[in-house]
């Protein structure tokens, strides 16, 4: 099954297209004739905000969904009708963002399924030839050594992405499909992917790769195509054009925008943190936030930092200090002890703990505060439309209407609701734990925007981010946590990732990086994951 | 370039299934252990095989869960489970009687039976899977539906059917042990390596582990699931044929397996390193439940027990898994 088409396709030809591509779903236009025009041994690469269209043009490439319009053609093979396994048939092969794999398998069992080898004419699985190929194509192309019997569901995030691609290759793909291959990868590793999808190029394979990381895209492909609102609305070589030329194609908008600066003034204390410890966590962690605060708070994991944010939900059993709200000494044994303290956490999982699918907009965004939609113990429906509405507006989530179930919206759409079902408590104390992670450009402003309006309101906030331009962009302060202490604290005005990685990495001599946001926050889980 | 890391997970998981499995075996072996002190002859081969035979009804039909549940996942809610299971034993031992009674030969008797367990299957499989509604539910009036017919043909009468197969299956095989002590491990046999060894069965627990998976992978998932409820009505009416033969004829009430079946397929799950259901786990608690009975009856215990062992048991395997599954994620 190797490549029988590549021979007639020249390298520079179009080996992939996808022209007025339409879908809609309950009501949305996901895709608004969109194209896309890749070459024969290129690295194309593929950006747009979350909800631009992305996922949705790449599930139809797939075979997923059926598009309501417009034609593909796949190594000059019109499809009209593509199925997953006709699209596997034509050579294009996907490393998928949620890393389907089969948790219960072997990563021999997960990497052969659907092209099982038999032993000989009688049908039964080769599980020993399974396991040796599964191991030799490890070695070769990762040299990654993972026992063969090992499952899928005993993996690291990472070893299960490579499975992934390992299953991909071992198919000799035409065209492989990565959607956002690196969200959980650590530095070397990307390195270590991108040396791979070069070796494949120069192998005459084609790569359409799709991340947020707009410095990744600079530095690995050939040629951009930019979504925008489910159209295509430029295709640019990265290497001629600048990273900021791109940003402002996917968002109409320029770059410096990207931060809202409020100029709020820092109240009273409202949270006073007194030699806290939890075991194994953090040690002695003593801070104080104030009204109208946001306090950054940042560190490797494994710094503390998540716990002592969890702990301060009641989540994490603390061992010895004190903490004060307002000016009461007060104890927090539990998430509901610390909303009735007006407290607020927006845990990083939020698609795990965080929509109700079939529920609509509506329902998920004030199920968490239905008591303060109720009167005598009724809903008042008014009021809940009327926060719904404005949370909608807020962080422009696009949605058909208030009552539309949040599964038909994009996954960047649905973040955006779950954020909104915590915020639209009112607290006077936020804990925020990576509210920007996985969430693409433009909904990054909205969220800056409204913590900005959050602090202005008077409500204290406690960021956590691994994020450090973001923390340098919007936070007052910057608390930096390193093995379970705190390691320095730093105003944004005069520091720069930079100062704040050598801080958490317990390094003075640390390089950093460039002025994205990615290597940074890269760097940092590199170095925690394998330092 | 080093190489990545080879840890597995942070060990605590893996333990966790490696300590349920070894403590189901533990558990089983000290059951087994008490009853042979406490039951003189309940080690004895004739007991044995006694038991393998007395087992081999409701193995067959646990084989048939099982299968169900491996396409269909482990969600005891939403997952895959066949209801109609027991009923539909009932009503093809029905046909079988009937068919004898009125003079077919074996093989027309044999044949409709497992074409009425077939449909039964299809019947559930169209339901599920075209029509997309929730198995438990699909699966629960396919049972009333088998459970109507079996009253209507039988007036809910006992019908005595005799035939050569019937005295084949009924009778001893080589050793003197009971053929239907051979054919529950054939069966198990055969469906161990279809399930446990070939690309299909691979499918097949791909399907019910992550449907999504599945699909990338190039799996028709819809076919295979299709596929697990027919094979799982064949088993019905296979079973069916075994409960003729051992109690010459058919009789009322085969509904009252269902809970054993449910039990089994649920308990055998423990038995599995992955915490999958498995052919192989299944017959190792239909043997559990067979020996505990036996255990029973040898040591006088009242046989109302039984029941509220069973709950105890499905309950044990539902909420150990179900812990287990969540310290791993």
């Amino acid at each position: 099954m190797i490549n029988h088409f590549s021979a007639t396709q020249a390298k520079g030809d179009p080996v992939l297209t996808m022209h007025g591509i339409v879908k809609t779903f309950g009501g949305v236009r996901a895709l608004d004739g969109a194209n896309l025009e890749v070459d024969t041994g290129s690295i194309h690469g593929l950006v747009g905000q979350n909800g631009a269209g992305k996922s949705t043009l790449i599930k139809i490439l797939a075979g997923f969904h059926r598009p309501d319009a417009g034609s593909i053609s796949i190594r000059g093979m019109h499809c009209q009708h593509l199925t997953p396994r006709r699209v596997e048939h034509l050579g294009v092969h996907f490393i998928h963002q949620d890393r389907l794999l089969v948790p219960t398998f072997t990563v021999a069992e997960a990497m052969f399924l659907g092209a099982e080898p038999g032993i000989g004419p009688i049908p039964l699985l080769n599980r020993r030839e399974m396991a040796r190929q599964a191991t030799a194509i490890l070695r070769y192309h990762f040299d990654v050594r993972l026992p063969g019997g090992a499952l899928i569901s005993e993996l690291t995030p990472a070893e299960r992405q490579i499975v992934q691609i390992s299953r991909a290759l071992l198919r000799d793909p035409a065209i492989l499909v990565f959607d956002e291959p690196t969200a959980a990868l650590v530095r070397q590793e990307v390195d270590r992917l991108f040396e791979i999808i070069r070796r494949l190029r120069a192998k005459g394979l084609t790569t359409v790769y799709i991340s947020h990381y707009l410095s990744e895209i600079e530095s690995l492909c050939d040629q951009v195509t930019v979504l925008r609102n489910g159209v295509d609305v430029g295709r640019i070589n990265p290497k001629s054009s600048s990273t900021s030329e791109i940003v402002s194609l996917m968002l109409n908008r320029d770059i410096e925008e990207m931060f809202p600066k409020k100029a709020v003034s820092v109240g009273e204390p409202v949270l006073k943190l007194n030699k806290l410890s939890a075991r194994g966590a953090f040690i002695e962690i003593s801070l104080t936030l104030h009204r109208g605060e946001i306090l950054g708070l940042t560190g490797l994991l494994g710094s503390g930092a998540k716990e002592l944010v969890k702990s301060l939900f009641g989540l994490v059993r603390l061992q010895g200090g004190t903490i004060e709200i307002g000016s009461d000494r007060t104890e927090i044994p539990s998430p509901p002890s610390a909303v009735a303290k007006k407290l607020a956490l927006v845990p990083e999982d939020r698609r795990a703990h965080g929509v109700a699918l079939q529920m609509s907009v509506r329902e998920n965004m004030t199920l968490a505060s239905l008591g303060r939609f109720a009167r005598f113990g009724f809903l008042q429906l008014s009021r809940e439309k009327a926060t719904t509405n404005e949370l909608i507006r807020k962080l422009s989530i696009r949605t058909a209407s208030q009552t539309s179930p949040v599964r038909d919206l994009s996954g960047g759409n649905q973040q955006k609701v779950v954020l909104a079902k915590w915020l639209s408590r009112q607290s006077a104390i936020y804990l925020l734990d990576e509210p920007t992670v996985g969430v693409d450009v433009g909904a990054k402003v909205e969220i800056y925007r409204l913590i900005g309006e959050l602090a202005e309101q008077g409500a204290g906030i406690l960021l956590l981010s691994s994020d450090l331009l973001e923390l340098l962009g919007i936070a007052d302060r910057i608390l930096v946590m390193y093995r379970g202490q705190l390691a320095g604290e730093f105003d944004p005005g005069n520091s720069t990732s930079a100062d704040l990685l050598s801080c958490a990495t317990g390094t003075s001599t640390l390089r950093t990086g460039t002025e994205t946001m990615a290597p940074a926050q890269r760097t940092m889980l590199g170095k925690d994951r394998l330092g | 370039m080093e190489p990545v890391a080879t840890s597995g997970g942070d060990g605590f998981q893996v333990n966790g299934a490696v300590l349920l499995r070894a403590g189901s075996l533990i558990g089983f072996g000290l059951v087994i252990g008490y009853f042979a002190l406490a039951a003189p002859g309940f080690l004895s081969v004739g007991n044995i095989t006694n038991v393998l035979e007395q087992s081999a009804i409701l193995g067959v039909l646990s084989f048939g869960m099982t299968i169900v549940m491996i396409a269909g996942g482990s969600n005891v809610v939403t997952g895959g489970i066949d209801l109609s299971i027991a009923n539909n034993l009932g009503l093809s031992a029905a046909v079988y009687a009937i068919l004898l009674k009125i003079g077919q030969p074996d093989v027309v008797a044999l044949g409709f039976t497992l074409l009425t367990g077939l449909g039964i299957g299809l019947l559930n499989a169209i339901a599920v899977v075209a029509i997309g509604i929730l198995p438990l539910i699909a699966t629960l009036t396919v049972m009333n539906i088998c459970a109507g017919f079996e009253l209507v043909i039988t007036q809910n009468t006992v019908l005595q059917a005799s035939s050569p197969l019937l005295a084949v299956l009924a009778g001893d095989g080589p050793f003197g042990i009971a053929t239907l002590a051979y054919l529950l491990l054939i069966v198990a046999l055969v469906l161990i390596v279809v399930i446990q060894y070939t690309p299909f069965g691979l499918r097949l627990y791909a399907v019910g582990g992550f449907r999504e998976a599945a699909l990338a992978a190039g799996v028709s998932v819809d076919w295979y699931i299709a596929t697990s409820y027919i094979l799982s009505g064949i088993c019905g009416s296979i079973g069916a044929v075994l409960s003729v033969a051992l109690l010459s004829g058919s009789s009322t009430g085969s509904g009252d397996m269902l809970l054993s079946v449910v039990a089994t397929a649920l308990l055998g799950v423990v038995f599995s390193r992955r915490l999958v259901p498995t052919i192989s786990g299944s017959l190792l608690s239909v043997l559990f439940i067979g020996f505990l009975i036996n255990g029973f009856q040898l040591t006088n215990i009242s046989s109302y027990w039984v029941n509220g062992v069973e709950g105890l048991l499905i309950l044990f395997a539902v909420a150990t898994t179900s812990l287990v599954r969540r310290i791993e994620t």
